[in-house]
């Protein structure tokens, strides 16, 4: 359920095709994300699941992005 | 001068210098400071000591305000952040990262927290983890950079957050600190400049490098890698930029050989004035910089010639 939505907010904000991710994807070596991408796509989804994400976590997969957001809801 | 960055920050003028790696030491800054602005002491990855030596040194030069510009990626970051609240330091920048982490520490220990950012939603985290102000960088500006030029980025930024906004990257004299604060900034973050003032130790093959470019001779390199990085065209670029171009376009692109290029080179740029294979940071507006200056003449002259532009301008929209 999480994954689907952080999936729709990275294929909406970079563009890209839903195959084009996965839980392992990583956002820079596979997305080609930069930092100012990965702000961007966080900012979304604090907006969108209305939550606070502490971006000090390191988040370089989407799988980290959404044990993260899961950990939160928990 | 009075904006809500002079009233914060305790300064005369709303002009903030860069805090350029090899260039910001405390012979700028303090010239800065004592000129009216605020000086900022670049401390790149230097370790405890050397920053405590630099901050010394400013506090025997000026006992105006100051910053300190901590740089994220520093490896003794932490010792660094230990010694900055320890020694009473009042302002902070920060760039090449989110100083999330320290923050409750420098709130709490009453320092002013600016970091550097080069997005809206940067700039939003950024406010509402408790930054004082935030600097916009357009793509204009020498160094590492982001992808939206200042014209567009700063009046996005001025709408989203409530805390006053600084604006870097392509100010070059007066008229663009009077168009600064138009777009609704408080102040402006002056680089380039600086770097070819009287009292910047840069080397002086670096300050010729700049005072002769023209309108189109910086480059960006590292656009590939996500690291992209503003810089006056020479050898060490057009080799660098071949690489890279090579490289991309291969299944497993190997971009050690740019790595070898890039190390050292800011240093042998700044400090040893190489201007073939060295690394001249410099922002797009080095074109419009025609002569070494005091720090007092440029800060003064960005003053004056922002009053006169205002005055000269203002009929346009009387009639």
């Amino acid at each position: 359920m999480v994954f689907e939505k952080v999936k729709e907010i990275i294929v909406d904000q970079l563009g890209i095709e839903e195959s084009e991710v996965a839980l392992a994807t990583d956002f820079e070596n596979d997305l080609k994300a930069d930092s100012l991408d990965v702000f961007q796509i966080i900012s979304e989804i604090e907006d969108e699941l209305d939550i606070t994400i502490d971006t000090d976590q390191n988040l370089k997969t989407v799988e980290d992005l959404v044990n993260y957001i899961e950990s939160l809801e928990a | 001068m009075k904006t809500a960055i002079t009233e914060l920050l305790n300064i005369e003028y709303p002009i903030i210098q860069g805090a350029m790696a090899w260039v910001a030491d405390a012979d700028l800054a303090s010239a800065v400071s004592n000129a009216g602005g605020l000086g900022v002491i670049g401390t790149g990855h230097d370790s405890v000591d050397i920053v405590q030596q630099k901050v010394e040194d400013m506090q025997s030069k000026t006992d105006k305000s100051f910053a300190v510009n901590v740089m994220l990626l520093n490896p003794h970051v932490e010792e660094v952040v230990d010694y900055l609240i320890a020694s009473g330091i009042k302002i902070i920048t920060t760039g090449a990262g989110n100083p999330g982490k320290y923050m409750a520490r420098f709130k709490e220990a009453g320092i002013s927290v600016i970091p550097v950012v080069a997005s809206v939603a940067l700039a939003k985290r950024m406010e509402r983890i408790g930054a004082t102000a935030v600097v916009i960088e357009g793509m204009e500006a020498g160094g590492h950079i982001g992808k939206l030029t200042t014209l567009t980025l700063l009046p996005q930024v001025v709408d989203a957050v409530s805390i006053p906004v600084i604006a870097a990257g392509g100010f070059g004299d007066g008229r663009s600190l009077a168009a600064a604060l138009m777009l609704g900034a408080q102040a402006i973050q002056v680089g380039t400049r600086f770097v070819v003032s009287n009292e910047s130790n840069a080397h002086q093959n670096f300050k010729q490098a700049i005072l002769n470019a023209s309108d189109i001779d910086t480059v960006i390199t590292g656009q590939i890698n996500g690291h992209p990085v503003r810089v006056l065209r020479n050898k060490l670029t057009t080799q660098y930029l071949q690489i890279e171009k090579q490289e991309t376009g291969k299944e497993n692109p190997n971009f050690d050989k740019m790595e070898e290029l890039a190390k050292g080179a800011l240093r042998r740029a700044v400090v040893e004035g190489d201007t073939e294979s060295g690394s001249m940071m410099a922002g797009q507006i080095a074109g419009l910089i025609k002569k070494e200056e005091s720090v007092q003449e440029i800060i003064l002259d960005y003053v004056n010639s922002a009053k006169a532009v205002y005055k000269e301008r203002q009929a346009f929209f009387d009639n």
